[in-house]
């Protein structure tokens, strides 16, 4: 068993099955990550399973490797602290999480830009133009380099956790160029295709981030890197902030409103 | 007759038994002090080792109550101790707080506690003075049971 604690989880689910299924009842989603390299012993860690937590998964999952037979269940040995199950972010994650906020509303209004998809419309390829100026310059440029150039700083970022974060910006920036691609090719297909993908990759990123990886780092952080951090998030809010947050809330308000208003004249 | 069933932070509690169990010899436990004065009325909120210090504004019974106060908590950052409850002039207790965040530039505020009511008196004082300051900065409480447990560390 203890060599299946470091084995990479993908490696562990195609050839057992039912694990992916246990570690899904206790809101580990590996199954559908595209990635699969973390080892079973990080999940377990990254994850802060209470101890009983941890013992009960680990023995089902020995039950499914090992049918015949009952094996002693290793410990895995942590590095950080365990600690509830309600989330307190720090400062810093804090600030994350709550830029967050503006992403899934944006987020949110997309089946409603794709139901009024017309590529001939000036006026839908500007709401999409600047979706992707709100991407690029908001969810890129100003949210994910603070994570990118001063919060993974502080980590390994060759870990598989930080890997597969860093592998979903990338896939989102191909998104959003083949975005801008087809909208200038008037593409409609390939407008649909990657707007969604991106919606969806950015839905299932940002959950993991606000639910796993920042309550991990959180863990593992020390006071004083938890105040650095915050004074470095807090020097790009003053330099960049001010103006990409208030360009991108006007842009997610305005278009919000934009939508609304045209329900209400359906309704009516 | 009925035990006095008052305020908590002055009901009388008897740990005489469970308190003799695991000594550890007083000559290992290291100082980390690393400054004086440490009353927060002493203390100038400016001086050079509250500089970008991760500070410890400590109860005044937490270093009692808490056996590993030293090696947990006071090492490498820079201390003041006060009492919510006794201490007079606590406005200026808030002005100090504030000349941390604004003026020595603190990177952390951390807020040890004990767990009796009016000892939150002391987190109350730390937000009242990062609200009105102008230099945002991490505030920790950590509130600390009689018998020296953590019953809570979070970021407020």
């Amino acid at each position: 068993m203890e060599s299946y604690l470091n084995t990479p989880i993908k490696e562990i689910i195609s050839k057992f099955q039912k694990v992916g299924e246990i570690l899904g009842e206790y809101d580990i989603g590996c199954v559908p990550c595209t990635v699969g390299s973390c080892l079973l012993k990080d999940i377990i860690e990254v994850h802060n399973l209470s101890e009983e937590g941890e013992k009960e998964v680990m023995v089902r999952i020995a039950k499914v490797i090992y049918p015949d037979r009952v094996i002693p269940i290793p410990k895995v040995q942590r590095t950080t602290k365990t600690r509830s199950k309600e989330i307190k972010y720090s400062p810093p994650m804090k600030k994350l999480v709550d830029e967050h906020v503006l992403i899934k509303r944006w987020i949110a209004l997309i089946p409603q830009l794709l139901e009024r998809l017309d590529v001939d419309s000036p006026e839908v390829r500007e709401i999409l133009l600047n979706g992707v100026d709100f991407i690029r310059s908001y969810a890129d440029k100003f949210h994910h380099a603070k994570e990118e150039d001063i919060l993974f700083k502080y980590f390994d970022e060759n870990s598989d956790i930080l890997k597969t974060m860093l592998e979903d910006h990338t896939k989102a920036r191909g998104h959003v160029k083949a975005i801008v691609e087809a909208v200038e090719k008037k593409d409609k297909k390939k407008i649909i295709e990657h707007l969604n993908a991106y919606g969806e990759l950015l839905t299932e990123h940002i959950k993991k981030e606000d639910e796993i990886l920042y309550t991990w780092m959180d863990r593992s952080l020390s006071v004083t890197q938890v105040g650095e951090i915050y004074s470095k998030f807090s020097e790009v809010d003053e330099i960049s902030g001010n103006g990409v947050t208030e360009r991108g809330r006007t842009f997610v308000i305005e278009l919000e409103e934009k939508f609304e208003k045209s329900k209400k004249e359906v309704r009516t | 007759m009925k035990e006095f069933a008052g305020c908590p932070s002055s009901r009388t509690v008897d740990f005489r038994e469970k308190g003799t169990q695991e000594e550890v010899p007083a000559a290992k436990v290291q100082s980390q002090l690393r400054q004086w004065p440490i009353q927060l009325h002493l203390v100038s909120p400016t001086a050079p080792y509250y500089q970008g210090a991760d500070v410890l504004l400590t109860a005044d019974c937490v270093a009692y109550a808490l056996g590993s106060y030293h090696a947990d908590y006071l090492k490498g950052k820079s201390l003041a101790i006060a009492c919510p409850k006794l201490d007079e002039s606590q406005n200026t207790y808030v002005e100090k707080i504030k000349s941390w965040f604004d003026d020595a530039k603190i990177n952390t505020l951390t807020v040890l506690i004990m767990q009796v009511p009016c000892c939150m008196g002391l987190v109350q004082l730390a937000k009242q003075a990062l609200e009105s300051s102008k230099r945002k900065v991490p505030l920790k409480s950590v509130v600390v049971s009689l018998q020296g447990q953590i019953l809570s560390e979070d970021w407020i």
